[in-house]
């Protein structure tokens, strides 16, 4: 091949690479939340009175996202579950554009790994502190050893400012204050690169000289003169400066840092749910199908009225998606849009449940979410039953829940 | 001119192609090295070196030299027993290192933006230089293995609590005592790591109250004597030339 040749070809695969690798930069725009299979986001946790407290701040402001889990008491056996595997209150952000400054579950601080109870609902908060300008998707997200990320509704916010400007300051109980983002950086910079340079002074004394021909040949020849006394001294040189200065390194971290502490670790213990009295309203399906070409699923369901007062359905949440009975019930939480179906509840009899009284109604949740977001696709699991949770209100606004679940019956005409 | 004429004539250049030859194997390995050995050290240590929350008195300590003895046992055969050069072990080191910092400065900061205080990349150098040193002076395969493994080992938290000591200071945060490196680990949010992954602190070293790294160091440094041997093998094989006599 000619130098020409080789040149319009080097160019050219060069302009590819450019091309292929700069001019299409596609935003990456959620966290592969819709690839969890439908049973997990349906029969794991369930996150409700979700509460974003903002979608735009600048740079070192906080925000604080906060609700309550229920933890499915039918959790499919196939996956790890928290009562008997750590679990980890995390937040589903693309890496730190915030930094997580609190996070709380039944109220006690959560740094480390926990527990929680099949069945049982719990309160969680997690305040976040802005780092990195730019529009972030952000989930709730709870990790389970064995099981892997287990993600909550997401919705999308605004930093702006700058991430020079990010700031996190603590006082150590040996009384200094320190920056976190930037405590010991100037000592990890000069000592790596003093190692580094003296590695290189090392290998330097040896490459001075001829390294492979000359050495190489001499050594097939059996001269040993190649490596001299000096040589070895020098050697000795270098390692008894590597013993001093370690030594000196040493002590001047014991110096500078006299009280110091091991890393902490182990699971915090089992979590502390929201107290529960009887339920006051219990509801069991009888039957559930989903309709494929309508994308709706519709749920017999046989409801009691333990309570005092009547009640009527306002909503079925299930994997974060809310249905919700448009004519009872409205949400205000400025809840993320693509999950929410604020007239996607019919309910074949909207007339309230009296207390003491128990009735069947078949409710209907229709919306395209069933299909956006992948849930449709429990039919095709090789255990096809639904989890959810469902709500009522009563006429003081007070809002009881139920959790259901059962086989669900696919109709693909 | 023809294809079987020599390309250099006199001594001088016999002398510049020998250079050129030596700077380009340099160049060259070091860059293989870097390669190989950052990807075996990322397999089989990744964690522990690449977060401060993971830089605890047990595992850390035991793992990392133990994994970063190996290059530099095979390396080392090649380059003494072929060459006479005391350097494979500094070599594979800091190549090692330039791979680990590239990545750590334009990866973990540059495109994900943890800060450089919580990612940054142990100093393995002084059990290296420690390791050529004692080959050189030895003379010896064997006396490297047991006095320089063992070494290598035991330097490794010494050479580093320079750095990693400001991190350990206990905060009281939220009404729980953790270490600075801890709050990292908590502070930059990492969900593909969360904190039950970390296999830090454990084991059955209870008896020895707090002083447990020099139990741990002193077990990495005989683990360290087993596998330079191992390594030391794999240089060997790969640095033998066997021609075949017979088709």
């Amino acid at each position: 091949m000619s130098k020409s040749a080789i040149r319009t070809w080097a160019a050219a695969g060069l302009a590819v690479a450019v091309a292929a690798t700069s001019l299409y930069v596609p935003e990456a725009s959620a966290h592969g939340e819709k690839s969890q299979q439908a049973f997990l986001r349906m029969r794991t946790l369930h996150w409700y009175d979700l509460n974003w407290s903002t979608d735009k701040l600048r740079v070192n402001e906080k925000m604080t996202v906060s609700g309550k889990i229920h933890v499915f008491k039918n959790w499919p056996e196939t996956t790890a579950n928290p009562e008997h595997s750590p679990a980890f209150l995390n937040i589903g952000i693309p890496g730190p554009v915030f930094t997580r400054v609190e996070s709380y579950i039944g109220g006690q601080f959560v740094p480390r790994s926990v527990n929680l109870e099949l069945g049982k609902n719990y309160t969680f908060k997690v305040v976040l502190q802005a780092r990195r300008p730019g529009r972030w998707h952000m989930h709730t997200m709870m990790n389970v050893e064995a099981a892997g990320p287990i993600i909550g509704p997401g919705k999308w916010v605004q930093i702006d400012g700058t991430m020079a400007d990010y700031k996190h300051v603590l006082t150590t109980l040996t009384g200094n204050t320190v920056d976190i983002e930037k405590v010991g950086t100037a000592g990890i910079w000069g000592w790596s690169f003093f190692w580094i340079f003296f590695g290189f002074a090392w290998i330097g004394y040896w490459v001075a000289k001829p390294v492979f021909v000359p050495r190489y040949m001499a050594r097939k020849a059996g001269d040993e003169s190649i490596v001299s006394p000096t040589d070895v001294k020098v050697g000795l040189g270098f390692m008894v400066a590597t013993l001093i200065i370690t030594w000196v390194g040493y002590n001047a971290g014991n110096s500078a840092n006299p009280i110091t502490i091991p890393l902490q670790a182990g699971v915090i213990g089992t979590m502390e749910p929201i107290p529960e009295g009887a339920p006051t309203v219990e509801a069991k399906v009888e039957q559930a199908t989903y309709r494929v070409p309508g994308r709706s699923v519709i749920l017999k369901v046989r409801v009691n009225n333990r309570g005092i007062t009547p009640v009527q359905v306002a909503e079925f949440e299930t994997a974060g998606i809310r249905f919700l009975n448009g004519s009872v019930y409205k949400d205000e939480t400025n809840y993320p849009p693509q999950l929410l179906a604020p007239e996607g509840l019919s309910v074949d009899d909207n007339s309230p449940i009296l207390p003491g009284q128990s009735k069947v109604i078949t409710l209907t949740g229709t919306d395209a979410a069933w299909e956006n977001e992948r849930i449709a696709d429990v039919i095709y699991d090789p255990d096809s039953r639904f989890g959810g949770l469902l709500f009522f209100v009563d006429s003081s606004g007070f809002r009881s829940m139920a959790p259901v679940g059962g086989p669900l019956l696919p109709r693909f005409t | 001119m023809s294809s079987l004429s020599p390309t250099v004539f006199s001594k001088a250049e016999i002398i510049q192609a020998s250079r050129t030859a030596d700077w380009l194997i340099l160049v060259l390995s070091f860059l293989v090295f870097c390669g190989g050995f950052h990807v075996h050290a990322m397999l089989t240590m990744g964690d522990w070196d690449f977060w401060t929350d993971w830089k605890d008195r047990r595992l850390w300590v035991t793992v990392t030299p133990i994994m970063c003895i190996t290059f530099p046992a095979a390396v080392q055969y090649w380059m003494w027993d072929k060459l006479r050069l005391p350097l494979g072990a500094t070599f594979t080191i800091l190549g090692l290192l330039f791979g680990e910092w590239v990545n750590r400065y334009f990866n973990f900061w540059g495109w994900t933006y943890f800060p450089i205080n919580f990612v940054w990349a142990a100093t393995l150098v002084p059990g290296a230089i420690i390791l050529d040193v004692i080959l050189l002076w030895s003379k010896s395969f064997l006396i490297t293995a047991v006095i320089g493994g063992l070494a290598f080992g035991l330097i490794f938290y010494p050479g580093n609590w320079s750095m990693l000591a400001v991190l350990h200071q206990p905060v009281e945060y939220n009404g729980m005592v953790m270490t600075i490196a801890d709050i990292q680990g908590y502070h930059y949010v990492r969900t593909g790591t969360p904190e039950y992954i970390r296999f830090v602190e454990k084991g059955t070293l209870r008896t020895f109250g707090k002083d447990v790294v020099p139990v741990s160091a002193f077990f990495s440094g005989f683990i360290c004597i087993l596998i330079y041997f191992i390594w030391h093998f794999f240089g060997r094989w790969y640095s033998t030339t066997r021609f075949i006599d017979q088709y």
